[in-house]
């Protein structure tokens, strides 16, 4: 649905970073480029980004 | 207890949410109880009961609420356990509800980062008003022993300081495998963290075999915050909580 708040592992918060990595990895940048440089350095926070999927659009016609 | 011990910086990040730093002369256990304090024991204002006004959104009140304890607040440190701060955010679609919209009664407690979105809100077609998220929260200040939301301190962990010795040279046929070793190493007094050379001894020591050894009582933490407080006043309040617990049982044991 939403993004995580926060890492499920460690707790960092991740949410602050999810529209400029969505927004630069649509633009076809590289994700690991962008997460490197957004500082999310950990691969426990880097896949809450890498594999998040909004879902607010899907469910928002079925209110 | 040592008396007598001693703190070096390695390195801070930026915004003061990051650091590194070595602590000689103190027992294993002592440096436990610093990280364990620095998690479990610093406390941190986090949002904890809320009322909600109106939620048309497509998530449930308590998804919402969820999501608005996960946000850290930047945290005085005038605040006694227990006690609350009243926070507001109400927020009308098309558009997102932000962290940062939430308003509070305390222009000292803020969200710490205000681009976390909360909720998307839409304005379905056929519906007669968009969708609206208007809330009132009440941030209770308490110890991440209590919820994981109160945890000031993110991944904080220790290594050991160690040292490499050169204990001759390398099989000359043998495999080049690297030998990989991470964190802080000192050479003569210096302190080097791994980074400088990847990580990796063979690189800094080509055509040796080398044996590394803990320096005893000398530990590298690495401590990061969420940012409801910086990295030094995590680490002050750390110790003053094991302080005052010392102190606490102290008076209570009567020889």
């Amino acid at each position: 649905m939403m993004v995580p708040v926060r890492c499920f592992t460690c707790g960092n918060v991740v949410g602050e970073h999810w529209e400029e990595f969505k927004a630069r990895t649509q633009d076809g940048e590289d994700p690991e480029m962008v997460l490197d440089e957004l500082g999310v350095e950990r691969h426990c926070c880097r896949r809450m980004l890498v594999s998040h999927k909004d879902l607010v659009d899907i469910v928002a016609p079925y209110q | 207890m040592a008396p007598d011990y001693d703190v070096e910086f390695i390195d801070r990040g930026d915004r003061d949410r990051e650091a590194r730093f070595l602590v000689r002369d103190v027992s294993p256990a002592f440096a436990n109880g610093i990280r364990r304090a620095m998690i479990a024991d610093v406390p941190t204002l986090s949002i904890d009961e809320v009322r909600v006004i109106e939620n048309s959104s497509v998530m449930f009140d308590e998804q919402i609420a969820l999501r608005l304890g996960l946000v850290p607040l930047t945290t005085p440190d005038d605040y006694e356990i227990g006690e609350t701060v009243t926070l507001a955010l109400d927020v009308e679609g098309p558009g997102t509800a932000y962290s940062g919209d939430l308003v509070s009664t305390d222009d000292r407690v803020e969200p710490a980062d205000k681009n976390v979105p909360i909720i998307d809100l839409k304005d379905p077609e056929g519906s007669e008003t968009p969708q609206r998220l208007e809330v009132e929260a009440d941030a209770v200040y308490d110890v991440g022993r209590e919820h994981a939301k109160h945890q000031g301190g993110v991944a904080v962990g220790y290594r050991h300081l160690q040292t490499v010795e050169i204990v001759g040279d390398a099989d000359e046929y043998g495999d080049d495998d690297p030998h990989i070793l991470r964190g802080v190493i000192e050479e003569d007094g210096e302190l080097i963290p791994t980074e400088e050379f990847d990580h990796d001894l063979t690189q800094r020591y080509p055509g040796k075999e080398v044996e590394v050894h803990d320096v005893p009582n000398a530990f590298v933490f690495h401590v990061e915050t969420d940012g409801s407080m910086s990295v030094d006043e995590l680490v002050t309040q750390a110790v003053d909580t094991i302080h005052g617990r010392a102190s606490e049982l102290k008076d209570a044991v009567q020889l």
